[in-house]
């Protein structure tokens, strides 16, 4: 309920306007690392250049939140943190402006990272991630094999939050890449149904890291940047590229933002390549700029979705299929998982 | 009401005046959604009862309820009978231990019970290595694990209301039962237990309207598998944007609240609660 009340203050109170200065850009992520690594990658280049601090705000841009800013006219953030799903559902809804594409250059970023409402920062992947101490002498290479409980005994980690998640059930019962899309929800509940027992489910980045150290699982569906953050700690913990679920991270600018079209020249600015091999470097979040490619090493590209060896097996998410789908889809999602 | 009542009465105005502006109002406004969003009308309503998701989510939540009070109250009810019968000293140290849990925070708690209960937690480990079980046992990711954290959340309320009851039962009715030849099952049956019926109302109404509400304790110790009420609404509000939804439920969550309250209210045991200490 404290939700609830949250958001009746900001309707019943209606400051003038927000208090972010027109000299700073106010940036929400989802806290966490991302604070100090968006401020090195992007915040630091970008005041270098304009002179303008960039504030990052950790709080975590979910639609809810941006949807009851905008409906109370009390808009705090310039550029938000989201999904590229969430970019279409937040345009559909009337919530966010559409990038300014005589300010921010399109050419920057690879092919379909570039929306009306939002503009690809960062690329990453949903991972089969395992636990190599636990596996035995075979490594777990496809989701055929998150399915098989004789070769590969013990506990599962799924996230509760719907993308990603059945495409790699329908991936494991034979769904051909190019014919994922409309999903089949049936057949993926079906072929999920068995394994339910074995499977707890994440709702945080931290949460999936927490549930490979502390042994509660052999193997999981995470975040390559996590996996990438557990392999770091040790080396045990790693994860197969083979059929990963490649998405994208996207700026969108909400209704009404402090800052104005001065957002534009951050966004544009954190297209740029150098910014964008520094966050790969902190966090394992892809640069959406191909220019990119060319400043790795051969070390960053092993944690690069789309790099060209990872990124062949890999299953694009269609933002517009979640756009359309994606309430229904999670809400029965998590009625499946919680009877 | 004689003036220095009414001056006495004039001193709540300030606060009453303030939850009703910053509280009451707003809240209203966001309830008021369910009615407008997306269209205008009872369509929401409807839904809720034609959903059979909600309904399993409103019976989940209902039975842990349940099951959590049950619990909490007989727990507590032992803790706090003892802590009556207890020498002073020894008793200030077991109301610090009973209070230390009411200043850390619920994520804190949440997190610890899973370190607890987990396959390779404390308590597995120790089943498994004394021999007394061969498999870890599922304690967590599901109703029982959800069960613990909430109980163990509500028990230093129910400890605390439950004390501040029995301890101001006299003594000496206890003493004339004795005497009278009641033996000491009887002593509490007969005359424990019904005096103690004001505290235990107040308790168990605490308790289901407090579970009813649960949020952190279910979403962390449930993973997914154990689906509540207010965490629904918080996936409603904050990631499918289905706000008429989430406020048409919350709306029913407080009626059904409301009506509990005013249920309670009528039943002697609650007035006398409420009127305590009135001697």
């Amino acid at each position: 309920m404290t939700a609830m009340a949250g958001l009746g203050i900001a309707v019943a109170f209606k400051p003038g306007p927000a208090s972010a200065e027109a000299s700073e850009i106010v940036v929400c992520n989802w806290g966490g690392a991302a604070l100090e690594a968006f401020q090195k990658a992007y915040g630091e280049p970008f005041k270098a250049k304009s002179g303008m601090e960039v504030v990052i705000d950790g709080a975590g841009p979910a639609t809810g939140a941006i949807r009851a800013m905008v409906d109370s006219k009390n808009v705090t953030w310039d550029a938000t943190d989201g999904g590229m799903v969430d970019a279409v559902v937040l345009g559909k809804g009337g919530f966010v402006e559409p990038i300014d594409y005589s300010i921010v250059d399109k050419s920057l970023v690879g092919e379909g990272l570039a929306a009306e409402f939002g503009i690809c920062n960062y690329t990453y992947s949903n991972v089969l991630a395992y636990d190599a101490k636990k596996v035995g002498a075979t490594a777990p290479s496809s989701w055929n094999d998150f399915f098989d409980l004789e070769k590969f005994p013990g506990k599962r980690t799924m996230c509760k939050w719907i993308q990603g998640q059945l495409e790699a059930v329908l991936l494991a019962d034979g769904v051909k890449p190019e014919e994922m899309y409309p999903l089949d929800v049936d057949r993926a509940f079906k072929k999920l149904e068995p394994l339910l027992p074995q499977l707890i489910f994440w709702e945080s980045g931290a949460q999936s890291q927490q549930l490979f150290r502390d042994g509660e699982v052999v193997m999981g569906n995470i975040w390559h940047t996590r996996a990438n953050l557990l392999r770091k700690e040790n080396p045990d913990y790693t994860w197969t590229w083979n059929q990963n679920l490649m998405f994208a991270s996207a700026w969108s600018v909400p209704k009404g933002n402090p800052a104005g079209k001065k957002v534009f020249d951050f966004i544009n600015s954190s297209l740029d390549p150098e910014s964008q091999v520094t966050l790969l470097r902190l966090m394992g979040n892809g640069p959406s700029n191909p220019k990119a490619l060319a400043l790795m090493t051969d070390e960053d590209k092993a944690v690069y979705s789309l790099a060209p060896e990872n990124a062949k097996t890999g299953l694009p998410i269609s933002a517009q299929y979640y756009a359309d789908n994606e309430a229904e889809l999670q809400n029965k999602f998590l009625d499946f998982i919680s009877r | 009401m004689t003036s220095f009542q009414r001056w006495a009465f004039c001193l709540t105005v300030p606060a009453a005046l303030l939850t009703l502006c910053l509280y009451v109002l707003p809240i209203l406004q966001v309830l008021a959604l369910s009615f407008t969003e997306p269209t205008f009308g009872l369509g929401n309503y409807v839904a809720l009862f034609q959903n059979a998701a909600i309904g399993r989510v409103v019976r989940t939540t209902v039975f842990v309820s349940a099951v959590t009070t049950v619990l909490t109250i007989v727990m507590s009810y032992a803790v706090a009978f003892a802590l009556v019968h207890m020498p002073p000293a020894t008793r200030r140290v077991a109301l610090f231990m009973v209070m230390v849990p009411f200043w850390i925070s619920v994520l804190v708690r949440a997190f610890a019970w899973i370190t607890i209960l987990r396959r390779n937690g404390v308590l597995n480990s120790a089943l498994v290595g004394s021999g007394a079980v061969s498999q870890p046992l599922e304690l967590v990711y599901n109703q029982f694990g959800v069960v613990v954290g909430m109980v163990h959340y509500m028990m230093p309320f129910a400890i605390m209301l439950l004390y501040a009851n029995l301890s101001e039962i006299d003594l000496r009715i206890i003493q004339a039962a004795r005497s009278l030849g009641a033996r000491p099952v009887t002593i509490f049956f007969r005359v424990w237990l019904p005096l103690s019926m004001p505290g235990l109302a107040i308790a168990g109404l605490f308790i289901v309207i407090f579970s009813l509400g649960f949020l952190v304790t279910p979403a962390i110790l449930g993973a997914g598998r154990v689906l509540m009420v207010a965490e629904y609404i918080s996936v409603q509000i904050s990631s499918t944007l289905r706000w008429g939804v989430a406020t048409a439920l919350s709306t029913m969550l407080l009626l059904v609240v409301g009506i509990l309250i005013a249920l309670a209210m009528r039943s002697p045991a609650l007035r006398a609660a409420f009127e305590g200490g009135r001697k």
